[in-house]
């Protein structure tokens, strides 16, 4: 365990030196200067000059990397030009507001589409699963930009229950966090549907009906159980993908988080607090996938977590 | 100058997301919950407002990257207090200037100030703020040092300041209306989450791109604003600020789409006004390229396509026929003979200068999803007489570089003229030496010179008029639109003047229980 906690770590350390690298990269090759944004298209070409002179802009790219490297280990991401601040602490601010979105969206997800996939699963081929399979294709299918637009429309306009857009109460997190959790929840739902059919049949669940077991204690105990495992590496492997749904999500609903940042700091070329973005993703990915590992090893013992010798 | 309006680039995010994905790993509350606060002290009584416009604020310096930002000039009305402001032709109204004067070829220009302001800290507002405030402008890193690049300040006295230009600049009040005095500092970075100014308001928190909380300030020179608090929004997606608004979550907010503005005439608890403002659509057309380099064509271009017939399906609310390349409410503005539809004379004009259909593709820039609609219907109208444009979405940053490199053959604008003056439009963009737009007429030079060098109004008037001609009728570009700003507000809103570059004031709004 031990060994395989220090491999994964270097791992992890590796893939954070290829993200910084990436996006150093990408960000230097995209077209469209950081110093003729700031400054405008007013701008004489000596002040857009000293204005690269002074954000070091003008270095050759290898000592802009390294400086930069040198920075990212120091946990020095710099200053956003745009916000006047330390990148990290902007990006730390949007960060709480992101989180609390996208877990609420996961835990949302995991109970409806653990419901659908146990109601689906139960009964393979029955009416009730082709009706919650045909749903949760629907539910895959719908563009959660357009069910964004249709909540705030029937829920702020129509019923005045919840608001329409901002953040700061429980009530603001409830129609942001459900339009994101739509996919997701169909998501788990197809895939603990198959798992669960999948267990039905096995010898496993035979033996434990012909113990005499009722119906539920079967399905709790040895079904669910069983079909988490590929449920669990999803979800660890989703919440990436959700967060790229969550920035769409959060401008429809002005939800003050991580995305909206991103997306103006991408506009304004503020690479500082693109680079500290990308960043804290990368690393809540790969925190979040060993956890989905070592989850999943602690749900099926097969599943070592050693290396093989 | 324009005000940069901007939409968020979802399509480039999502790239870079999908590049480094991520979500989260930690528990916490963000933001305030926005309410309504009652703790009454000052004269303040008329409660709280809560508006949302189309940009969000992130930055209060009114001096740096963000400070030609709608979001930042909005915020830094509140706040502070400026030299001048523009109110419209060539009008000017004092703030802290209480009168103001220059030389004869406009390049000395002396201000004195009034006396007795103060910031809201209780320190007073000196001619070495306006000095130090100016200083930071030209030494900064934001657009408006482009403005008054040579330029130099001094303060004789207390309650003088005299600017310096480095040639005749009869545009400079205009320009200077995008000016803030903020009081002197050394820690830039802390004293811009929540600035000290001597305008209205007086800063109450700030989460940069989400809200800003400001209430009245009980010494403001012009009186203490009626309005308790004032909270600026941030809701970027259209759908959401139109419900916010018809829900009451919102007060006041403007720059809507024309397709909403009809439902929100509808709805009886709510006021839709709209004004002339300065912009205007501008399609310039790049002389530079030998395709386009005849007047003639550009000429043709123009005439092919049914401006009239577009404007009235596309912006039937905020849209009226252009007949000049600025708006009426400028000054130097000077009606010519509109352009009229004629898709055959077009094309026998085209013919005639020999353009070639067959290997030519006008490709036509534009930064802002807006124009999309409208740029379509353009280009379809091109393609009936067999011109092929192509409207090319670029992302901002890209924009304004290919803007900048003329590396474009039409270019899709809306332009305004910073305190309502031609010389902030005409007397920047279309001068030789500008090298804007790839054109150059050496006669046009010598008008907008003149016309920038002096301060007999008049005289600068009948300048413009001519210069204007020669554009016109050289087709510099086509000036199809003159655009309105579109205001709403809910009816409980009392005494809110909406003003014509969409960047309004508040000290002067009431509201009643809704």
């Amino acid at each position: 365990m031990t060994y395989y906690l220090v491999k994964r770590l270097a791992i992890g350390l590796l893939t954070i030196w290829g993200v910084v690298t990436a996006v150093f990269v990408v960000i230097r090759f995209a077209p469209g200067d950081q110093a003729t944004v700031a400054l405008g298209p007013d701008a004489t070409v000596e002040q857009v000059e000293a204005l690269r002179h002074s954000l070091g802009l003008d270095r050759p790219l290898l000592v802009q990397y390294f400086s930069y490297l040198g920075d990212v280990a120091a946990l020095d991401f710099g200053e956003s030009y745009r916000y006047g601040r330390p990148a990290m602490q902007a990006v730390l601010e949007r960060f709480p507001a992101t989180v609390t979105l996208t877990l609420t969206a996961t835990v949302i997800a995991l109970i409806a589409g653990l419901l659908l996939g146990v109601l689906a699963g139960q009964r393979p081929g029955s009416l009730l699963d082709r009706a919650v399979s045909t749903f949760t294709l629907g539910l895959q299918a719908v563009p959660p930009f357009w069910v964004g637009i249709m909540f705030i429309l029937v829920f702020a306009l129509q019923f005045r229950m919840l608001p329409s857009a901002g953040g700061g109460s429980p009530a603001h997190l409830v129609l942001p966090a459900v339009t994101l959790s739509i996919p997701f929840t169909a998501l788990v739902a197809r895939i603990s549907r198959s798992g669960i059919a999948e267990a039905m049949g096995e010898a496993y669940v035979q033996t434990a009906r012909s113990k005499g077991l009722t119906e539920r204690s079967v399905l709790s105990g040895h079904v669910l159980k069983n079909s988490l495992i590929p449920v669990v590496t999803v979800v660890g492997l989703q919440l990436g993908n959700l967060l790229g749904g969550a920035v769409v999500i959060e401008t429809v609903f002005a939800w003050p988080g991580l995305g909206s940042l991103l997306v103006s700091a991408v506009g304004n070329r503020d690479f500082a607090v693109v680079q500290a973005a990308t960043v804290l993703i990368a690393l809540c990915v790969i925190v979040l996938n060993l956890t989905a590992d070592i989850v999943n090893a602690k749900l099926d013992p097969r599943i070592r977590l050693e290396a093989p010798r | 100058m324009t005000l940069r309006m901007r939409r968020p680039l979802s399509a480039v995010a999502a790239t870079l997301t999908a590049m480094a994905v991520v979500a989260g790993c930690s528990f916490g509350e963000s933001s305030d919950t926005a309410g309504a606060e009652s703790d009454g002290d000052g004269g303040a009584g008329g409660g709280t407002l809560t508006v949302a416009g189309p940009i969000a604020i992130e930055n209060l310096d009114p001096h740096g990257a963000a400070s030609m930002d709608a979001g930042t000039q909005l915020a830094a009305r509140a706040i502070f207090s400026q030299l001048v402001i523009s109110t419209g032709s060539g009008e000017f109204e004092g703030e802290l200037a209480e009168s103001w004067q220059s030389n004869d070829d406009a390049s000395v220009w002396t201000f004195s100030l009034r006396s007795g302001v103060e910031f809201s800290d209780g320190t007073p507002v000196t001619a070495e703020d306006v000095v130090a405030s100016f200083e930071r402008v030209l030494a900064g890193e934001g657009p408006l040092a482009g403005n008054f690049e040579g330029y130099t300040v001094d303060a004789p006295d207390e309650s003088t300041v005299v600017f310096t230009a480095p040639s005749p600049d009869a545009a400079f009040l205009g320009k200077i209306s995008s000016f803030f005095v903020t009081p002197q500092v050394e820690n830039d970075g802390e004293f811009f989450s929540a600035p000290v100014g001597s305008g209205p308001f007086v800063v109450e928190s700030f989460e940069p791109g989400q809200v800003l909380q400001v209430s009245a300030n009980p010494g403001y020179w012009d009186g203490e604003p009626e309005l308790e608090t004032l909270e600026f929004q941030s809701i970027p997606e259209v759908a959401a600020r139109m419900t916010a608004l018809k829900t009451g979550e919102v007060d006041i907010t403007w720059s809507m789409p024309d397709d909403q503005i009809a439902e929100l005439r509808a709805d009886e608890n709510l006021t839709v006004e709209s004004v002339p403002s300065p912009g205007v659509f501008t399609m310039w057309m790049n002389a530079s390229r030998p395709a386009l380099a005849d007047p003639a064509v550009r000429r043709a271009l123009w005439q092919a396509v049914d401006f009239e017939a577009i404007i009235e399906s596309l912006f039937p609310e905020t849209g009226t026929p252009a007949d000049a390349p600025v708006s009426p409410s400028v000054l130097g503005y000077a009606p010519q003979e509109p352009v009229q539809y004629d898709p055959d004379a077009a094309k026998a004009a085209l013919d005639q200068a020999g353009f070639d259909y067959e290997n030519t593709v006008i490709e036509w820039q534009y930064s802002q999803p807006q124009f999309r609609n409208f740029m379509n219907a353009v280009a379809s109208d091109l393609a009936e007489i067999g011109v092929k444009v192509e409207p090319t979405n670029k992302e901002q940053a890209v924009f304004l570089e290919d803007l900048l490199a003329l590396n474009w053959d039409m270019n899709m604008q809306q332009i305004g003229s910073q305190g309502y003056d031609a010389a902030t439009n005409l007397g920047r963009l279309y001068t030789c030496e500008a090298n804007r737009i790839g054109y150059c007429n050496e006669e046009l030079d010598k008008l907008l010179a003149a016309a920038g060098s002096t301060s007999d109004v008049a005289e600068r008037e009948d300048l413009y008029a001519q210069a204007t001609e020669i554009i016109w009728n050289d087709a510099v570009g086509m000036y199809p639109m003159f655009v309105e700003q579109p205001y709403a507000w809910r009816n409980s809103v009392e005494g809110f003047t909406p003003v014509s570059d969409g960047v309004p004031y508040f000290h002067e709004v009431t509201v009643s229980g809704d």
